[in-house]
């Protein structure tokens, strides 16, 4: 009797069903190199849609008149109109100052605090675990609740707030916090601080847990105290997660406009007006989405310079 | 005993079922018609006047389910804009007047005229009524209840001064200041700079001479008019000192506490927040009603109307249904006595339970020479993203009177060029 010797070249013959057999084929497809594409397809398909259609709908709608309550002024092409009024525009320049402050001492406030907070969970002592959930309950509050509790407890007429700072002496008379234009945006960054403090703890802290406590024992050798360790050892070792999450904290910052909605609407005059509270605004309010399309667009790509000189200048890709 | 199942036999009978379960649930749909409604009800007092209405046309209509959906009024017109946009509307809409012709604008509505014109309420109403929600002479919605402008005033406090209840702004000012008691926390007038506040600007505005929208149709402001009218009133916190010193950020929820917790002796808004305030004070003794003060020039009291309109073609029958019911006398007085807003028929405002009570005098009064809000495309933006923060510039001392209204003049331009 002969054997068959069965080869890459001479494979065995194949029933009708084996042939079709879609298992099969994803097996055989899983080895070649179109499997990888084919993986990223789902994921690709559903970024085109909810992102990259999005995103590119609404530059071209910065490009085209487009006021919703006007329809006879029709959609046409105004090429670089929206961007020509935005220059002129006082509004745009109060609130892109606005936006600035609003970013920066948020995220400077946000920082520190996490970086305290974490610094302190870290130590494992006796409590931690339990503080460690009561300071992520803030981060779990919805903006709209957050704002809402906040306008209350700073509210001049029922706000603990102020009654606390009156009975302790530090304030003479109840203080109206959002109606007061020297005090309206500090008030707000306050509330986003307490607010997302708590998203800077959860990331340093898991940070914190990856690095070796060897090169600890070999400061303390050295006899680094513990400032020399956090500026020499921690921080350094921190840098790509901090980056990451300044990055996300900025975008997050400069595209939500709901809590600065709730707590003061832009107001007291145009004292918290930033980008996005405007660029809403302007297509909810007076129906302009060309115009508030053009502002988006400016934001995006601020958003995108500042993502990039940030990782320039923290060197973050260099390690 | 074994039964054999060919493929066959199996792929008929999962046709079979399949089949079944695609013919049941529209059989069950067709007995039970459903519609949603968007509203803008959030107080509580609201919410008891809907679940009052929604209650009795249950039992009228027991096979039309209604499901009311709250949308919050600061984010009404993005929320409508984007249902309208991604073509995800509801079946029934509520739209306050100053919102119509925003709406109209963009496609929201759909024409109601023959199904009002055939309606056997439809002579409960008078025609003043329909002019907030008609276009061309095309009817898109029914007035379900009215937002009638009044003043609340603490009549305990008055009487202790010795003061007449005022009916000029002058006179308003007057008591403003009298009853002004920084020492006690007292202050006269609670003024609504916040949000909402923008449509009482433009009826002071207005009471000065200076009117948004004129009779012959044109769109503007008289600069010197609507100057004096925000120098009166921002002077009311910036000369006068008579209001809290939080104006500048006081919205609905603000003034309402103020006034319930002792703060303020007077607030202007309209019938809407009558059960609020009279669950914290005695009406006619704590508190009472009094027609809005008339300005230098003329009176202005809103008489602005909600109304009920069909968004959803597919659902227009039965949308009609609810939209109809809120013009029954039982349902309109049901939702008087849960929020105090008036209803929009003549019938039911003449019902004793209206005509009988006192306190709402002021109402019945200004039903005579009330008028409606300004309507044209881009208005209710203009209010809101001009004049409000323009005037808030004002109270906060960050602008003149003069700057402000050539802001808003300008706004106004860009608004509706």
């Amino acid at each position: 009797m002969s054997r068959v010797l069965y080869t890459a070249a001479n494979p065995p013959a194949r029933s009708a069903w084996e042939a079709i057999n879609p298992m099969r084929m994803i097996g055989e497809l899983s080895e070649t190199r179109y499997w990888m594409y084919l993986l990223l397809l789902p994921s690709a398909l559903l970024i085109t849609a909810v992102v990259l259609y999005p995103t590119l709908y609404g530059i071209q709608l910065s490009f085209r008149e487009m006021r919703l309550n006007r329809p006879a002024l029709g959609t046409d092409w105004v090429l670089f109109k929206h961007y020509a009024r935005m220059l002129a525009d006082p509004i745009f320049w109060t609130a892109l100052r606005n936006t600035a402050v609003w970013v920066t001492s948020s995220i400077a406030l946000e920082f520190t605090v996490g970086l305290i907070a974490a610094l302190a969970l870290n130590r494992n002592l006796p409590g931690t675990k339990v503080l460690a959930v009561l300071i992520l309950v803030p981060y779990f509050l919805p903006n709209v609740v957050a704002g809402h509790m906040w306008a209350l407890m700073l509210d001049p007429r029922l706000g603990v707030i102020n009654d606390l700072l009156v009975k302790t002496g530090l304030l003479t008379g109840y203080k109206a916090w959002f109606a007061d234009p020297s005090t309206a945006m500090a008030a707000a960054i306050i509330v986003e601080a307490w607010h997302s403090f708590p998203f800077f703890t959860l990331l340093i802290m898991a940070g914190l847990k990856g690095i070796p406590t060897d090169l600890y024992k070999a400061a303390d050798i050295d006899g680094a105290g513990p400032f020399a360790q956090l500026r020499l050892i921690t921080l350094p070792m921190l840098k790509t997660i901090i980056a990451a999450a300044v990055i996300l904290r900025v975008i997050g910052l400069v595209n939500s406009p709901d809590l600065l909605l709730i707590l003061t609407n832009g107001g007291p005059g145009r004292a918290t007006q930033v980008l996005s509270l405007y660029a809403f605004q302007t297509a909810y309010k007076d129906f302009n989405f060309g115009y508030a399309g053009a502002l988006s667009v400016v934001m995006f790509i601020l958003l995108m310079g500042f993502a990039w000189a940030y990782i320039r200048l923290s060197k973050v890709n260099q390690d | 005993m074994t039964t054999n199942f060919s493929r066959r036999s199996v792929l008929k009978l999962g046709g079979g079922l399949l089949a079944a379960s695609a013919l049941l649930p529209q059989h069950a749909f067709a007995q039970a018609k459903a519609i949603n409604y968007w509203h803008t009800f959030t107080s509580q007092s609201e919410q008891a006047g809907l679940d009052a209405v929604l209650a009795l046309f249950k039992a009228a209509h027991p096979d039309i389910a209604v499901t009311p959906e709250n949308i919050p009024n600061p984010e009404f017109m993005a929320k409508v804009t984007a249902a309208v946009v991604s073509g995800s509307r509801p079946s029934v809409t509520m739209v306050a007047s100053e919102r119509f012709k925003d709406l109209l604008a963009m496609g929201a509505l759909i024409d109601m005229t023959d199904r009002v014109a055939k309606w056997e309420r439809r002579k409960d109403f008078d025609d003043k009524r329909f002019e907030s929600i008609s276009a061309d002479g095309k009817v898109y919605g029914v007035p379900s209840f009215a937002f009638v402008d009044w003043m609340y005033y603490r009549k305990d406090w008055f009487d202790e001064a010795g003061i007449a209840v005022p009916t000029t702004l002058a006179e308003m000012r007057d008591a403003a200041v009298k009853l002004t008691n920084p020492s006690k926390g007292r202050y006269g007038y609670g003024l609504r700079g916040g949000p909402g506040g923008q449509n009482i600007i433009i009826n002071i505005m207005e009471a000065f001479g200076s009117p948004v929208l004129h009779a012959d149709g044109k769109i503007g402001l008289d600069r010197e008019k609507a100057i004096q009218a925000i120098d009166f009133y921002a002077g009311l916190l910036t000369k006068d000192h008579a209001v809290p010193p939080s104006a500048a950020n006081d919205g609905y929820r603000q003034i309402v506490e103020g006034f319930q917790t002792g703060q303020t002796a007077m607030i202007y808004h309209h019938t809407g927040s009558y059960q609020d305030i009279a669950s914290k004070l005695k009406p006619g003794v704590e508190f009472g009603t009094m027609a809005i003060p008339a300005g230098p020039a003329t009176r202005v009291a809103r008489l602005a109307y909600a109304y009920n309109t069909i968004t959803k073609q597919e659902d227009a029958d039965t949308a009609w249904q609810w939209i109809k019911f809120w013009g029954e006398p039982d349902a309109a007085v049901a939702f008087l006595e849960k929020t105090g807003y008036f209803p929009a028929s003549t019938v039911a405002a003449q019902d004793k339970r209206i005509v009988g009570n006192p306190m709402y005098k002021a109402a019945a009064d200004t039903l005579g020479f009330g008028i409606p809000q300004p309507s044209f495309p881009g208005a209710a933006g203009w209010a809101e993203s001009s004049v409000l923060p323009n005037f808030q510039r004002v109270l906060i001392g960050q602008a003149t009177p003069e700057q402000a209204v050539d802001e808003m003049i300008t706004a106004l331009a860009e608004a509706t060029n």
